[in-house]
């Protein structure tokens, strides 16, 4: 059998010159797997027993959003070019539009959340996890309460496994998250697959936390693919830990639907060895007075590489949003490939987008302050590996998530054994 | 040059940016002795203490500094560290990522006697945590991010007391103005000298940090040059008189050269 | 109430646009054949080795696909451009024998003028040919060759320079257009600035085109060498029509060793025009590029000047303003390779969009693995002039390299009320105060321009906001 390979995965809406190689990115799925590896969830009978379900919450919403629609004939410029027919230069108010632009205007005046709905990473992944799942668990959290959940999925060498998990958060209702994507070799290099994919719909006012860490080792493939839709005031926040697996695909695309909604992401990133990290984020902001952050802190070392594409998309109507994207990522080691592309789309006047790099070494200042207790460059840098392992050990939602951290420290730091006792 | 000396800075003259900060400045300290450089605001006396650390910014023009036996001119801090120098700054740097116990295991990491084991290194940094006052949450969080005035303060104490270098410069300039960090640099000074009897130098432009100390040396300092120095008599005469008549004298010297 | 919203009427450009006819004017077939292009080279004499590059990069076009990422240039019909009018005169060197229509169109446009008064020498291409050109003595004792490249091609010494250089650093497999402007280029400037000579005053070539629905595909080649110093001017303008016009150019740099080249663009076509422009520079040990460009007019823009750090500590900078008003989509933006130790870049631009127009910022900074020790910062805002215009950043940067540097600051957003409610509590009119804000984000780019170019930016910027309150 060939393997899979799914092209176009992680694609940002915008393209930019091909010759970049940033524009998307190939998933070959390793051949021959069986289908095995342990998936579990952890949640209460309450979450997992209630009926809602997140194509049903998507009608609910489209079925508010056409009663407040207006019917007034829109005539802005890139209407009218994005619904004729030929282009053609009598017109020269009309200006040529880009295939993106001419999709995105389509799609801004369809107002359809399901059909705008897509996840980070690529359909046809979405296809392949929900199938390596067999069926999809659905968290639905009643009106006002207060949940929690955790989803395991432990890889094996030679296998793949993938969870898929609708999270449906009822008005004023909260949920916190985790999901733990590991794959312990267990020193074999016989390749392995892990990934979960995530459909989680917001509802008023609800609070989402969602923590994922990647803790596979080199030998396995991991793919977190997920995609929100967030309704009037709902407040996401999504952890991404990404510390190990050999090629590791982090996708999320966020419809901030309602008015004052907001998602703030954090994730950190280590890559070692000979690894990739990719990562795609879409952050649609379609009502009024939404908010995203992005915020990405990485270490590349060894010859690994690392892509993230972070698009901020201002689409118009979203008034009063604000929008930010952060990345800050450390070189470790002559030889690795950091590229980063942070894309803001913007088809409204009354926003705020902004969006910052920083790419290379250890700022001079914080290289002097480490200076003077005694760190050499070496060793600052060697600190900002270790240092990522400990903080995501420290921060861990729980011991077993740990205890997958400590076990890709030990493999990574030499002295890791230490911190662990030190913890312990 | 005095052997006994542990600092000694002689005809030092450092530059920023092609602009001269330090001119010729004399500096002498021997082990065990508290010192003081006072001097009114821009008179180059945190300059002073970076450049003796050897912070990459600025260049030194002119001059020698030995510590400890041995010329540090040309070494970078990381080594001057290791030699026992020690500079606290006014606030630590944010370091996004990295918790305060990772920095602190690596600080001491390879340094003879101070290295120690993970439960060991727990301890100790609990101990003097407590010592301190401070929560020991904060070691679990990342260095300086979200950090108040006061727990930066205590931050740069901690690693005073984790080190225990044998020349300790404290970069207090602006900690007259806040009576926590005050409180906390007075009650680090005092465990410093009590646990290793090491060296200090205090930049300070207000008296009030000194009250309880005792203090063997003061240097004045006015537009990058020591234009004063005696023993611990000469503090509250600036406590009364400022720094005034010394600026007007070295306006007047610098009008003569 | 609703706040009343930006209603742009057609903007009075009488000032670029004015057209004359083409009477005893030369015109090739539209469309692209090797018959067209073998015919263009006959016409100049050219060298056999010419003749074979166009008909390689004929051929390269063929095969070559569109681009997808950028604006569409499905309006533009290539069995439909001109690629070759030459207008009824030989190129001249005093104003007087150039004929009356083509003087005039130059006088408007205020070229002679400002040879007289600051430039150290011009050139001026109407359509596919060079109709001017000429450079002070001054000028030429030091040593300085300007001249129409066609010229140049024609003289043993330069030929043997222009085909070590011609399209290396934009080779035609580049991409569609640099492709064809291998094909059918005609027209443009040669610069030879000898070692360690330093001129004073800039030169300048302006590019005007007339003809309805043809195609301009001049090539700039610039030698600066070692220790040597040049400031070039390009400026362009064309009348409106309802059909496309094309402009791909190709702008070859060389800067030696320690050398300095400023180049400095105030690009103001037609709304018809389809500009897929290419230029790049390439810069030796400690040489220098800077790049100041103004981008106005266009349907459709595909703008960006790449600067090629080849030598130790050679540094680029790129200053660039882009206006898109209505019925525009300009895509444009800078690319740099960092491609040695101690590079450093900076790029520093500004977008405005009104009127329904687009306007997106582009770029690539690369990081080689050579680039150990460089720096580059990149700084990108865009405003949005009114809610029916959009205005796209896709920055990107492919790093390897360790020791490096590299920032990246970008934001988007409105003029804030409290500026406007500000200034018209002074007494000023809305749209004074917005034009008065506009050309303040603009100044980071018109104070890189000499006086008078400065002064005419901050013209098509009133021009363009004029209106702008409904």
């Amino acid at each position: 059998m060939d393997a899979l390979t799914i092209r176009n995965a992680s694609a940002m809406p915008a393209p930019t010159w091909g010759w970049l190689r940033m524009n998307d990115t190939k998933i070959e799925i390793p051949v021959e797997l069986a289908r095995e590896g342990s998936v579990t969830v952890e949640a209460g009978e309450d979450l997992t027993e209630n009926h809602a379900s997140f194509e049903g919450a998507l009608t609910e919403l489209q079925e508010r959003l056409d009663a407040a629609r207006g019917d007034a004939e829109d005539t802005r410029a890139c209407v009218r070019a994005a619904m004729r027919e030929t282009e053609s230069l009598d017109d020269l108010d009309t200006p040529a539009l880009s295939t993106y632009q001419r999709r995105a205007t389509l799609e801004e005046i369809a107002g359809d959340v399901a059909a705008a709905f897509e996840t980070g990473v690529h359909i046809d992944v979405r296809s392949y996890l929900n199938f390596l799942a067999g069926n999809t668990v659905v968290l639905a959290t009643e009106q006002g309460e207060d949940a929690a959940a955790t989803v395991r999925v432990s890889g094996v060498s030679g296998s793949a496994a993938g969870a898929s998990v609708d999270v449906v958060a009822a008005p004023d209702s909260s949920i916190d998250l985790t999901i733990s994507l590991d794959g312990n070799a267990a020193g074999s290099d016989v390749a392995g697959l892990i990934g979960s994919e995530l459909r989680v719909f917001a509802g008023a006012r609800s609070h989402v936390d969602v923590t994922v860490y990647m803790t596979a080792d080199a030998a396995f493939t991991a793919i977190d693919d997920a995609g929100y839709v967030l309704d009037e005031g709902a407040r996401v926040n999504v952890r991404h830990i990404v510390l190990g697996g050999g090629r590791t695909y982090t996708g999320l695309a966020s419809d901030l639907r309602g008015d004052t909604a907001r998602m703030d992401i954090d994730t950190r990133y280590l890559a070692s060895g000979a690894e990739q990290r990719d990562f795609n984020y879409i952050i649609r902001h379609r009502g009024r007075k939404t908010i995203s952050n992005m915020d990405a802190n990485g270490v590349l070392t060894g010859t690994s590489k690392k892509v993230l594409r972070g698009t901020i998309d201002l689409v118009h109507g979203c008034k009063g949003s604000e929008g930010s994207e952060r990345e800050t990522v450390l070189l470790a080691n002559q030889g690795v490939d950091n590229k980063t592309v942070p894309t803001i789309l913007c088809d409204e006047d009354d926003v705020a987008g902004n969006h910052g790099a920083t790419i290379g070494h250890v700022r001079p200042e914080q290289l002097f302050y480490l200076g003077c207790r005694g760190l050499s460059q070496e060793a600052a840098e060697a600190l900002f590996v270790s240092a990522k392992l400990e903080d995501a050990a420290l921060s861990a939602p729980d011991k077993d998530i740990r205890a997958n951290v400590v076990r890709l420290g030990s493999a990574l730091v030499d002295d890791f054994a230490d911190f662990e006792e030190e913890i312990a | 040059m005095s052997t006994e000396a542990l600092l000694s800075v002689s005809n030092l003259t450092a530059s920023v940016d092609e602009k001269t900060i330090l001119h010729g400045v004399d500096l002498s300290v021997r082990a065990g002795e508290t010192h003081v450089l006072m001097g009114p605001n821009g008179a180059g006396k945190s300059t002073m203490g970076h450049v003796i650390m050897g912070d990459p910014v600025y260049t030194v023009n002119e001059g020698t500094i030995a510590f400890d036996g041995a010329d540090i001119t040309e070494l970078s801090c990381d080594k001057r560290s290791r030699a026992g120098l020690f500079l606290s700054f006014q606030a630590p740097v944010e370091i996004p990522g990295v918790p305060l116990s990772s920095f602190l295991r690596a600080s001491i990491a390879g340094r003879p006697g101070l290295e120690m084991r993970g439960k060991e290194f727990r301890r100790r940094v609990k101990e003097l945590a407590a010592q301190l006052d401070m929560d020991t949450a904060y070691l679990n969080r990342e260095l300086g991010v979200g950090f108040s005035g006061g727990e930066k303060k205590k931050v740069e104490m901690l690693q005073l007391l984790l080190l225990q270098p044998k020349l300790a410069i404290l970069d207090e300039t602006d900690s007259g103005l806040d009576v926590d960090a005050l409180s906390v640099v007075s009650r680090g000074m005092d465990a410093y000298r009590a646990s290793c009897d090491g060296s200090l130098i205090i930049i300070t432009h207000n008296t009030r940090i000194l009250e309880h100390l005792s203090v063997d040396r003061v240097h004045v300092m006015v537009g990058g040059r020591i234009v004063r120095e005696d023993d611990a008599s000469l503090i509250p005469w600036i406590d009364e008189h400022g720094f005034e008549s010394f600026e007007r004298e070295a306006a007047d010297a610098a009008e003569a050269r | 109430m609703a706040k009343q919203r930006t209603e742009v009427a057609d903007i009075d450009r009488s000032l670029y646009d004015f057209r004359y006819g083409e009477e005893g004017f030369e015109r090739l077939d539209a469309g692209l054949t090797p018959e067209i292009v073998t015919e263009i080279s006959q016409r100049k004499d050219e060298p056999e080795w010419m003749l074979e590059f166009r008909l390689k990069s004929l051929e390269i076009y063929n095969r070559m696909p569109n681009p997808t990422w950028g604006p569409s240039i499905a309006g533009l019909d290539m069995d439909h451009i001109v690629t070759y009018v030459k207008p009824n005169t030989d190129q001249k060197a005093d104003w007087d024998s150039v004929p009356d229509d083509i003087k005039n169109t130059f006088e408007r446009l205020g070229i002679p003028e400002a040879e007289r008064s600051y430039l150290a020498g011009v050139g001026a291409q109407y359509d596919s040919e060079l109709v001017y050109h000429n450079m002070q003595d001054t000028a030429s004792k030091m040593g300085i060759v300007y001249s129409g490249i066609e010229e140049a091609l024609h003289e043993p010494k330069w030929e043997a320079i222009i085909r070590e250089k011609f399209m290396t650093l934009i080779p035609p497999t580049d991409h569609k257009f640099a492709a064809l402007h291998g094909a059918v280029w005609s027209g443009g400037s040669f610069v030879y600035v000898p070692k360690g000579v330093k001129l004073d005053f800039p030169l300048q070539s302006y590019f005007r085109l007339n003809a309805a629905g043809a195609g301009q595909f001049e090539h700039t080649l610039i030698i600066v060498e070692d220790d040597a110093d040049l400031h070039f001017i390009e400026g362009c303008s064309a009348p409106k029509y309802n059909v496309a016009n094309l402009h791909a150019g190709a702008v070859e740099l060389f800067v030696g060793k320690r050398a300095h080249l400023r180049y400095s663009t105030i690009e103001n076509w037609s709304k018809n025009m389809y500009n897929l422009n290419t230029k790049r520079a390439r810069c030796d040990e400690e040489g220098e590029i800077e790049w100041i460009s103004g981008s106005f007019g266009s349907h459709v823009g595909y703008l960006y000047p790449m600067s090629v750090l080849a030598g130790r500590r050679s540094k680029s900078s790129f200053t660039g303003i882009t206006f898109a008003g209505a019925g525009q989509n300009l895509d444009t933006g800078c690319k740099v390779v960092l491609g040695a130790p101690e590079t450093t870049a900076t790029v520093e631009t500004k977008g405005i969009s009104k009127g329904g127009g687009i306007q997106t910022f582009r770029s690539s900074i690369v990081a080689t693995p050579a680039a150990e020790g460089s720096a580059a910062t990149v700084s990108c805002q865009s405003l949005m002039l009114d809610d029916e215009s959009r205005s796209d950043t896709i920055p990107s940067m492919d790093i390897r390299a360790k020791n490096v540097d590299i920032g990246h600051e970008a934001t988007i957003g409105r003029i804030g009320d409290d500026k406007i409610f500000y200034l018209m509590s002074r007494g000023i009119s809305e749209e004074e105060a917005r034009t008065m804000i506009v050309n303040g984000f603009a100044n980071p780019v018109s104070k890189e321009l000499p006086l008078e170019y400065a002064v005419e930016m901050n013209n098509l910027i009133k021009l363009e906001m004029e209106g702008a309150i409904g």
